[in-house]
């Protein structure tokens, strides 16, 4: 398939909008395909080349404006492109406590497992006992670091999917953060409390920032690989 | 589902008085042709224009994300093939695609008859 100026131009302006590369080359690729015909049906008119090639031009408008109405079309085509205030500012605090819950339960599960939980005396002789108290702590507190990773890269996930703008997959993280910043779950012995604290928890924020921050790096890295390689 | 996006790709087409209850017929179309035989991209919005008197038709290259939301929905598939020297995106409907269809097709011809009943009186 000869690469046009068109197809280029199309190519280039659907990465810097942020298109994922598998979306992208099959996008060019058919667009690339679409135009072929509508220059080759010009020449079956009898055109000469040159006009051929300026004809299914104009017949498939602008490149830059043609990438932006693909980008819009995808985005439409799912639920989370077309409702991302809901999809990445609502959801994620409530997918982190849900996580959170269903991950807890898993590990409580576990530890019942192991011969702990379900039954209040065991729970109350395991509280006093260190080192049984220890792996409780543990489940607890890793269920939450856990499900924060996880939302995040969830939300993460699904922004990339819906092809939704590199800002609406930074706005879920930030606000996984900020949940995590301020969302309190904590374990002593005979004592579980959760709830809000002023007193910000840091080392939880920090997780879906560092997230954000590695996909983010991940994903100009392979956006310049491919730019890079389809140069070449 | 009629969704919004199928407005979208005949929206640098379509005149700019189509009303709202012509979504869904990107897809009605789409499928209608896709149960008859196989398809690339040209094909469909070109049998669209002409087999609709060119009163619709979608703007060029805007059909693939149409055609690919169709394919992750399920109703179509797609293959590369080289036909006669050139290698295009095939989409065929799928048996989810075919239900669709008749769902739409049902839906389509319970409107018009309506519309068609109220134009009769009207102008009786």
């Amino acid at each position: 398939m000869p690469r046009t100026d068109f197809t280029e131009q199309l190519r280039l302006r659907l990465t810097e909008l942020g298109c994922p590369i598998a979306h992208l080359r099959r996008l060019v690729q058919e667009v690339a395909d679409h135009h072929e015909d509508l220059k080759q049906a010009a020449l079956s008119e009898g055109l000469s080349e040159a006009n051929a090639e300026a004809r299914a031009n104009v017949q498939l408008g602008d490149p830059l404006a043609l990438a932006e109405h693909l980008m819009v079309a995808l985005r439409r085509s799912s639920w989370w492109g077309r409702h991302f205030l809901i999809g990445f500012c609502v959801l994620p605090l409530l997918a982190v406590p849900v996580l959170w819950a269903l991950l807890l339960f898993l590990g409580l599960s576990l530890e019942f497992a192991l011969g702990y939980g379900w039954d209040w005396k065991k729970l109350n002789v395991a509280a006093d006992n260190p080192v049984a108290f220890h792996h409780l702590a543990i489940a607890v507190h890793g269920a939450d670091y856990v499900a924060i990773a996880l939302a995040t890269l969830l939300f993460c996930w699904l922004a990339r999917r819906s092809v939704v703008s590199v800002r609406w997959m930074l706005t879920s993280c930030v606000i996984c953060s900020l949940y995590a910043l301020f969302f309190w779950a904590t374990i002593k012995p005979h004592h579980f409390a959760l709830g809000i604290t002023w007193t910000p928890q840091w080392i939880r924020a920090v997780i879906p920032l560092l997230i954000a921050g590695a996909i983010y790096v991940f994903q100009r890295r392979t956006t310049q690989c491919f730019q890079e390689r389809v140069a070449v | 589902m009629l969704t919004s996006i199928m407005v979208i790709g005949i929206i640098a087409v379509m005149k700019k008085t189509n009303p709202s209850f012509l979504n869904g017929v990107p897809e009605l179309l789409v499928l209608r042709l896709l149960a008859a035989r196989e398809m690339y991209g040209y094909q469909i919005v070109e049998e669209i224009r002409t087999r609709t008197g060119e009163a619709l038709s979608f703007g060029e290259g805007c059909i693939y994300p149409y055609l690919h939301y169709l394919e992750a929905e399920k109703q179509v598939s797609s293959q590369r093939r080289e036909v006669e020297g050139r290698n295009r995106n095939y989409y065929k409907l799928t048996a989810r695609g075919r239900k669709r269809l008749e769902e739409l097709t049902t839906e389509w011809k319970r409107v018009t008859t309506g519309v068609t009943q109220l134009m009769g009186v009207q102008h009786a």
